[in-house]
């Protein structure tokens, strides 16, 4: 019984007006590195190992080459383009059809690609999103708007062929396949499931008509770099003034 | 002694009872001063190993078994220690491809998370298989401003809650981003995205007027923007009873908490520390014993750089 009140009026102090003892006078702060200098916790490497032993062996396999170190950027980026033409490449192969762009947020891009080996896992890291391949055929004024959200994001990853200036986050000068865009022509695209259905501010899209076969992405770019390597090629990627800014 | 009382409170779970009569006990005595060290991570991206070694800016940083053992040092060293993680638990390496975010939260619980908010990546399998992971969570998730109800993780996450650290009651709750036109419709659901400031601001009064006298947002809103959006900078000048936002989203790394001014002229400290676990926060704070409860007025908080280790 004695124990009992105590506790109720514990309660009733830690609730009541007089809870409020104390009010922060100093903030210190700092950043540690979480480096190779700390050592590991034996418990957590055990908890994580089985885990780990099935990922790595997965992960650790070498599909292709990388010419060099190519890091997202905008407004163009080599990896990027590299992307964008895988995209549009496999989309041509799977949808069995001509592509006229293929296009990709560049904040979907999520790693790099580093000189040398590249393995499964890496693709799963530039590409961590289970994301499908989405074909739509849109109509020139629809495109405008989507290269408008591209521009004003700073940029975007476009395919061969699909040049454009960014000028007060519009997008000017659009030229597809060397020519201006139509705003009352139909183009046949392909990108993510997400920006489909209207990720990334693209809710233009979203009324639109999809063809979903079920192509993951990541999938579209191993079997890509599978099919370099196999005709001898390291993915070397290049700059050509694709997205640029006008201003 | 000190780790002995703080096992007595975890292990009774009579923190309501020790940390209101401390106060009484020691009543005119000279009081150490009350120290609160918080620890904390934003936008992990299922980073549980470190990066891998090749050739790249971070490789070999991060990973959760080197922050498992600072984590467990820091907590030898000081007596009231809270960790936190400000969201985007989940999305960034094979792990969570082919385990749906189990290692990550497992990994968490072990380290012994005190709490952590929820980002729009956490989105990324279903709001059923985030459900499905908290299974493994030792600690809460804290979000204020995202209705659950009808959704597979309704009752399943907390708006807010009271942490006792020795004689402090220290107050954590979440805020979220806007889903719409971020995560995919039909990953997010019927879930509604309530006004981050109001909730946050309607949260923080009340953490405050409960007594708390530390309270703290875990934000994945990002911690500024060109365009007028709304963010952890536009919260902090808009709130009232907000002492600290731990912020996330934008991956950006402080070289130091930034301070901002309250509706009320008091400092709100906003922090961030990047992401994929590479850097792991500390925020110490001390505290004064205020002679009655000060609702009203504002107090500035001495922002310095840590000098000793």
């Amino acid at each position: 019984m004695y124990r009992r009140n105590s506790i109720f009026l514990g309660l009733f102090i830690a609730l009541s007006s007089c809870s409020t003892f104390y009010q922060p006078t100093s903030l210190q702060h700092t950043q540690y590195k979480i480096d190779a200098s700390i050592r590991s916790d034996s418990s957590v490497v055990g908890m994580l190992q089985p885990y780990a032993t099935n990922i790595n062996t997965t992960m650790n396999k070498v599909i292709g080459a990388s010419a060099d170190t190519y890091i997202n950027k905008r407004p163009e980026s080599e990896i990027g383009n590299f992307l964008a033409d895988c995209y549009k490449e496999m989309g041509e192969k799977k949808f069995a059809r001509k592509i006229d762009a293929a296009f990709m947020n560049a904040g979907g891009i999520r790693s790099y690609l580093s000189k040398g080996n590249i393995t499964v896992g890496k693709i799963f890291e530039i590409m961590p999103f289970d994301n499908i391949l989405i074909l739509q055929e849109l109509k020139g004024s629809v495109l405008q708007q989507y290269l408008d959200v591209m521009a004003a994001d700073g940029g975007w990853p476009v395919s061969k062929g699909v040049t454009l200036q960014i000028k007060n986050k519009k997008a000017v000068n659009i030229l597809i396949h060397g020519k201006p865009l139509d705003p009352n022509a139909v183009y046949t695209v392909v990108h993510s499931d997400y920006v489909a259905n209207g990720g990334s501010d693209c809710s233009m899209l979203k009324p639109i008509p999809q063809i979903n076969l079920g192509y993951l992405m990541r999938d579209a770019i191993v079997e890509y770099i599978d099919s370099q390597t196999k005709a001898g090629k390291t993915i070397q990627p290049v700059i050509e003034n694709r997205v640029t800014n006008a201003d | 002694m000190p780790i002995n009382r703080r096992k007595f409170i975890q292990d009774t779970g009579a923190a309501v009872l020790a940390s209101a009569l401390i106060p009484l006990h020691s009543e005119g005595a000279a009081e150490p001063v009350q120290k609160l060290t918080i620890l904390h991570t934003n936008d992990v991206h299922s980073r549980l190993e470190p990066f891998p070694m090749d050739g790249s800016r971070n490789q070999g940083l991060g990973g959760v078994a080197a922050r498992a053992a600072l984590i467990a040092k820091i907590r030898q060293e000081e007596e009231q220690v809270l960790v936190l993680d400000a969201g985007d638990i989940f999305q960034g390496t094979p792990y969570f491809n082919i385990y749906k975010g189990e290692p990550e939260i497992k990994a968490m619980s072990a380290m012994g998370y005190d709490a952590a908010t929820m980002g729009n990546h956490d989105f990324d399998l279903g709001m059923e298989n985030f459900a499905t992971q908290l299974k493994h969570a030792s600690f809460p998730i804290l979000i204020s401003n995202y209705d659950f109800s009808g959704t597979e993780l309704e009752g399943k996450t907390k708006p807010w809650q009271i942490f006792k650290k020795g004689n402090l009651q220290i107050g954590v709750f979440g805020v979220g981003i806007e889903l719409q036109g971020l995560v995919a419709e039909n990953l997010y659901g019927k879930t509604v995205y309530r006004d981050p400031i109001q909730t946050a601001n309607a949260t923080a009064s009340m953490l405050h007027k409960k007594g708390c006298d530390l309270v703290i947002c875990l934000s994945h809103l990002g911690d500024r923007y060109q365009e007028n959006k709304v963010s952890d900078e536009i919260l902090a000048k808009e709130s009232y009873d907000i002492d600290l936002i731990i912020g996330g989203h934008t991956h950006r790394f402080f070289e130091e908490p930034r301070k901002y001014t309250n509706k009320k002229g008091g400092v709100v400290a906003v922090n961030q520390v990047g992401f994929g676990g590479i850097q792991l926060g500390r925020l110490e704070y001390e505290f004064s014993r205020a002679k009655k409860k000060n609702l009203a007025n504002a107090h500035t908080v001495v922002i310095g750089k840590k000098t000793s280790e």
